[in-house]
Order: structure tokens, then C-alpha cells, then sequence
């Protein structure tokens, strides 16, 4: 069992892991006056921008909940995207630990998915403060952690392609930087995921399911407000989807950190 | 691999592949497996089948010219690469130097990057509570250790480097150049750790450059040389292979010749007290037997002798003229020779010269400059030549 070996070398280091997700969270907040408040801070003003143009522009009027059901899509999505970009660097940005000192690499892309969780958590008690203020209410906040972890096992499982594939190849940045912009408008967050159904026929709708994201963020939006979900059987083509995505990273990662210390 | 072994090395070869141009993308590599192009690659053998096995409690220095592969080595080891064949294995916790400092962050304080680094080393932060004051101690950092590192003087980045990699209590300490960096005093402290060390049994690989310290040091010496192992055993009978080699190495680096031919220095043997001899001590006598060929007769020539260190400053250089040797006419073969009653110069590696030219100076016949590489080992480590020398205190 590979993969037990690989869990417990990785669970041996915790404290490493820790050590490193602190890093990432101290640098992020460094030589800043509000420090960790502005992980609070951008969420709320990312909702007072949103609120403020979708009033100017008088956008899909009429439609309930709209501006809170783009917020929602959009937080959900920057904890995906910000992942993709930190994991850029997770490696090649550390080339003198990778180079010179021996521990599982997988340390690395993993606490910085970490760091970000702990920061989209954050953002989440905000989202939730804000919808239980306008007055809606959350459907299962049972469920939360089920969504969470499938979403952040996504993130990591690209996390790990990327952070691998960007010690190889030096183009993966445009790679990503295109790919992530196209994946954000192909996810239901400025619209919803029927207008998406509407384009298809009837027996080839479960297809949208397998971009994760699609699922993810209609859980959430189950989750929080009580949006209606296209049912299990899409939910469950994108969970699986995302927990697929995390094997394949760890399986690529293993086989390209073999050679971190001849490329770095 | 058995018990009383900390590592056991067995046949390890590493190859790097060099790329001649442009950096690897992924379009690159996309074009080059389906269209078949091929960028002109060259592999780099950086190790060549290397095996021997380290006892546990044994130190073991590692010895050899730049780019014999002495770093690959102990990075293999360490496990930041893997060997292209052959396999490492090792016993217990290795604990690395693989330059001094290596793996701390520049942005985060010298408290953060000890706890980082036994973080590495898979020890708790309790573990690390326990030993961070002899740290600070060892390091004498105990102002600046609340510091960012990027804010550290060389030394003091050295100075922390050491004493977490050995404040960890690793069973294994590999140790790659530690002693070429820091003040002399630090040296002495990073020694008698490294002392200590040894008496409390404990495995060590070291590498430096400084041989007499790695000699005194090590119970075994390991010399490579292009990859390959060219000596495993006493240290002083492999430093001595290690130092020869170097010399003739540096003389043939530094190496001219040239002349108009007249009259040609074919052999030459240096000779000391009991025969043959390249390895000095001081005050010892030393003599060079020069065999000379003039194709025709010449009057009154010169031979001349310098001696030069590794720098290339002359440290006594003379001739048969100044010194009142006037030799009348030469032809066909023949020999002279070069006394030295006493060799009273520092220790370390010279190189001597030899030229014969006309007694006007006009015409060189031949002259060999470099060519002869001599060690002398000094007990006072006075600089230079010594001359006598009387001190008197006067109130």
C-alpha cells in the first residue's frame, strides 16, 4: 500500500506541514497594518462592489436573490483559483528546501491548499453572517464539510498537477492562467446552472456535472441558500470528479517529484 | 545491509541531462515526442559506479577536486536526488549540511527557521523547545535570533546553519564545506563538535577542501575523482594520493615552455635526503639533477632555478652566474645539479622552474616554468621564507 505509506510519512510531518501552512498565511498577511482582518476585510468589500453594480446596472432584475447567489459563486471560486495560483509556486518557489533538505514533497502543494482553506473558511463565517442578514436561510450546514472537503480535495488533486507540471515546463503559467479564466465562465456563478441544461437535450444534461465546479458551487448554494439543486445523480458525477482529479494529482506528483532535485 | 552499517553505498551512478538550448516548455515537449525533433541533449556522468559502506560511528571524509562529484554524493544520501542506478541505503536519521543554512527562508526570523528546519528533520516543536537555547548559544545569536535571516551576515547564517544541524541529534551528519566559511574561531567550535560528535559515536561524512583538518579528523578518506572513486582508506596515505594528484594537476595548469633550442633540459629528478623524493619537510635538503642535451657547442650558459608557490609569487629564484658557477662550454649530454641545504620555506605546495639562456641573458635555449611541484610541511606556520630571526622585549 503506497498510498498508506505515503499518508503516514506525510502524517509523520505534521508539524512541518503546520510550520509551512503558517508561512504561507504570515507572508500573505506580512508588512500589512490590518494583517489577518484582511482576510475579513476583502470578502465584505468584494459583496459591497457587487451590490453596488448590480443596482447601477440593473442586471437580471426581477430575479431573487441574484446578487447573493453570484457572491456565493464567486467566493467559492476564488478559493479554487487562488489554490491554482499559489500551487505555481509551491515548488519551484522553494528550491532551496526541494534541493537541499529531504522530507515528502507533497508537503508542499498541500499546505498551501491548506493555508488557502483556512483562509476561504473565514471568508465563509463572513458569506454566512452577510445571507443570514439579508434573511435567507441555510439549508444543511451539516452538510458543510462534506462540500468543503470534496472541494478542497479538487484543489489539491490540480494543485498537484500544476505544481509538478510547473518545475518541468515553463509555460504552465500561461497554461493555467488561460484555462482557469475559461473554466470561471463556463461554471454557473454569474448565471445559473439551468440556463446551462437549457442548451442541451434532455438525455446529455448530466454532462454539465462533469465540470466540478458545477456541482461544487450548486452545493453550496444548497447549502447556504436553499437553492435548489439539479438532484443527486449530477452532485454525484462532480464529487466524483473532484476526488477522481485528486488521485490522478497524487499518482503524477509522486512520479515527477522523483526528479525535483536533478531539474530545480 | 547489516547492523553495524549507518550506510551502505553500492554502485551508484548518476547522470544529468543537460540541455544545450532554450528552456524545456510544454509545447516544446509536445512538438519534440509527436514531430520527432529532438533538441541536442548531453548527459553529464556525475557519479560512475560508486560503492563502499560507511560503519556505524565511523567519519568519513570525502576528498576530491571540484566537480568530482563530492556534493551529487552527499545529496544522494540525503535524498534530494535519486541515483540513476545503484542503490543507497541507510540507518537512522540523516541530518544535512548541504551548504550551511540551506532550506531557510530569508523573510522569516532565525526562531522561525529552527523550528522550521526541525520541522524538516521530523522532530516536535516540544523537541525543539528543548534544544532551541543551546542553538542560540552555539550560534551566538541571541541578539539578532527574533531577525529575519535576509538580514544576517554570512557568518552569522553559517554560524545558525551549523548549530541546528547538529543540535538535532541526528544519528548520520553529512557536512559539505563547513569548514571553508566562518571566523577562525568558529572553525575551532564547528571542529570540536564535530569532535564530539565522534566520541559520542556518531556516523559523519564530511567534505572539504581543507586537508589537513579532514585528515585529522576522519577515521577513513574517501577520494574522488571525475565520479569515479580513486582511493578508499588511511587518511594519510589517501590525502597523500589526493595531494600529488592535485599538484601535478596545478603544475600542469600553470605549465610553460619555451626557448630557442641551443641546449635542452631533458630529465630532471628531485632528490631528497633518502632518494627521489616531491614531499618536504622544512629545513630539509633537497637537490635537482638536471639532464641537458646542447645539439652544438655553446660557450658559457646559464642555468638558472626558481621556486614559486601556487600563487605564482617567486620565493628564491638565483642562477650558476650570480652565484659564481661559470661553466666554460657545453656539447652533447650532460648534467648538473642543484643543491638546496635547506628548505626554509612555509609549509604548502611550490612549483619550481628551471631555464638554461646565454650569459648575456639575450637568448633563451630552454626554459620550463611550473613544471616540478614540491610539499613542504612546516611546524611553525610562519609565512613565506624564513629568515632568522631574533626578538628581543625591551622596557
Amino acid at each position: 500500500m503506497r498510498l498508506n505509506r505515503l499518508l503516514t510519512d506525510i502524517w509523520e510531518r505534521r508539524e512541518l506541514l503546520w510550520i509551512l501552512v503558517l508561512r504561507n498565511l504570515k507572508i500573505r498577511y506580512k508588512n500589512s497594518a490590518l494583517g489577518f482582518f484582511w482576510s475579513l476585510l476583502t470578502p465584505l468589500v468584494m459583496i459591497l462592489i457587487y451590490a453596488v453594480f448590480a443596482r447601477i446596472l440593473r442586471f437580471n432584475e426581477g430575479q431573487p436573490w441574484y446578487l447573493q447567489m453570484l457572491v456565493t459563486g464567486i467566493v467559492v471560486w476564488q478559493f479554487l483559483s487562488t489554490c491554482l495560483n499559489d500551487s505555481l509556486s509551491a515548488v519551484g518557489g522553494n528550491t532551496n528546501l526541494v534541493k537541499k533538505t529531504s522530507f515528502p514533497r507533497i508537503i508542499l502543494p498541500l499546505s498551501n491548499v491548506a493555508a488557502n482553506l483556512i483562509n476561504f473558511m473565514l471568508t465563509l463565517v463572513v458569506l454566512i453572517v452577510y445571507l443570514l442578514a439579508v434573511g435567507l436561510r441555510p439549508a444543511c450546514l451539516l452538510g458543510l464539510p462534506l462540500v468543503l472537503l470534496t472541494h478542497a480535495a479538487l484543489c489539491l488533486g490540480l494543485a498537484l498537477i500544476i505544481s509538478s507540471a510547473n518545475v518541468y515546463f515553463r509555460d504552465t503559467e500561461h497554461i493555467v492562467g488561460v484555462s482557469t479564466l475559461a473554466w470561471f465562465f463556463l461554471t454557473p456563478i454569474f448565471y445559473e446552472a439551468e440556463r446551462q441544461l437549457a442548451f442541451m437535450p434532455e438525455n446529455m444534461r448530466w454532462m454539465i456535472y462533469l465540470n466540478p465546479m458545477t456541482g461544487t458551487v450548486a452545493a453550496y448554494r444548497f447549502i447556504f441558500m436553499s437553492l435548489p439543486t439539479a438532484g443527486a445523480p449530477g452532485m454525484a458525477i462532480s464529487a466524483a470528479v473532484c476526488w477522481g482529479v485528486l488521485l490522478i494529482g497524487v499518482v503524477v506528483f509522486q512520479k515527477a517529484q522523483r526528479y525535483f532535485g536533478d531539474v530545480l | 545491509m547489516s547492523a553495524e552499517h549507518a550506510i551502505v553505498v553500492d554502485g551508484v551512478t548518476k547522470e544529468f541531462l543537460i540541455r544545450q538550448s532554450g528552456t524545456m516548455t510544454l509545447k516544446s515537449a509536445v512538438i519534440e515526442r509527436f514531430m520527432g525533433r529532438k533538441r541536442y541533449q548531453r548527459t553529464l556522468l556525475a557519479l560512475d559506479s560508486v560503492s563502499f559502506s560507511v560503519r556505524k560511528g565511523e567519519t568519513l571524509g570525502i576528498i576530491g577536486a571540484n566537480g568530482a562529484g563530492k556534493s551529487t554524493l552527499l545529496s544522494l544520501i540525503t535524498g534530494t536526488m535519486l541515483p540513476s542506478a545503484g542503490t543507497i541505503r541507510s540507518s537512522g536519521s540523516v541530518s544535512s549540511l548541504l551548504e550551511l543554512g540551506a532550506g531557510f527562508h530569508p523573510d522569516l526570523t532565525g526562531r522561525e527557521n529552527v523550528f522550521l528546519y526541525g520541522a524538516i528533520m521530523g522532530l516536535t516543536r516540544e523537541q525543539m523547545k528543548q534544544r532551541f537555547d543551546a542553538i542560540v548559544a552555539f550560534a551566538e545569536l541571541s541578539d539578532f535570533i527574533d531577525q529575519p535571516v535576509k538580514h544576517y551576515s554570512s557568518g552569522m547564517y553559517v554560524r545558525l546553519g551549523f548549530a541546528v544541524a547538529v543540535e538535532v541529534n541526528p544519528d548520520i551528519l553529512l557536512v559539505d564545506e563547513v569548514l571553508a566559511v566562518g571566523d577562525e574561531s568558529f572553525q575551532r567550535k564547528c571542529i570540536a563538535k564535530m569532535e564530539e560528535f565522534r566520541r559520542e559515536g556518531r556516523t559523519m561524512l564530511i567534505i572539504s577542501h581543507d586537508i589537513p583538518t579532514i585528515q585529522a579528523i576522519s577515521d577513513r578518506i574517501l577520494f574522488l575523482d571525475h565520479g569515479k572513486v580513486a582511493g578508499l582508506g588511511d587518511p594519510s596515505e589517501i590525502t597523500e594520493g589526493y595531494r600529488s594528484a592535485s599538484r601535478s594537476k596545478l603544475a600542469k595548469s600553470s605549465e610553460r615552455e619555451w626557448g630557442s633550442g641551443e641546449i635542452t633540459i631533458q630529465d630532471v629528478t628531485i632528490r631528497g635526503g633518502d632518494g627521489p623524493a616531491e614531499d618536504f619537510s622544512f629545513g630539509d635538503e633537497m637537490v635537482i639533477d638536471i639532464a641537458y642535451e646542447a645539439k652544438e657547442p655553446v660557450a658559457r650558459p646559464v642555468f638558472g632555478v626558481a621556486i614559486k608557490d601556487v600563487k605564482g609569487a617567486t620565493m628564491f629564484g638565483t642562477n650558476t652566474q650570480i652565484e659564481g658557477t661559470t661553466i666554460e662550454r657545453v656539447e652533447g649530454k650532460g648534467r648538473i645539479a642543484v643543491r638546496f641545504d635547506n628548505l626554509a620555506l612555509a609549509g604548502g605546495t611550490y612549483l619550481i622552474s628551471l631555464s638554461v639562456h646565454s650569459e648575456d641573458h639575450r637568448t633563451n635555449y630552454h626554459r620550463v616554468d611550473n613544471r616540478y611541484p614540491i610539499s613542504i610541511q612546516a611546524p611553525k606556520s610562519f609565512e613565506g621564507v624564513h629568515l632568522s630571526t631574533e626578538w628581543k622585549v625591551q622596557k
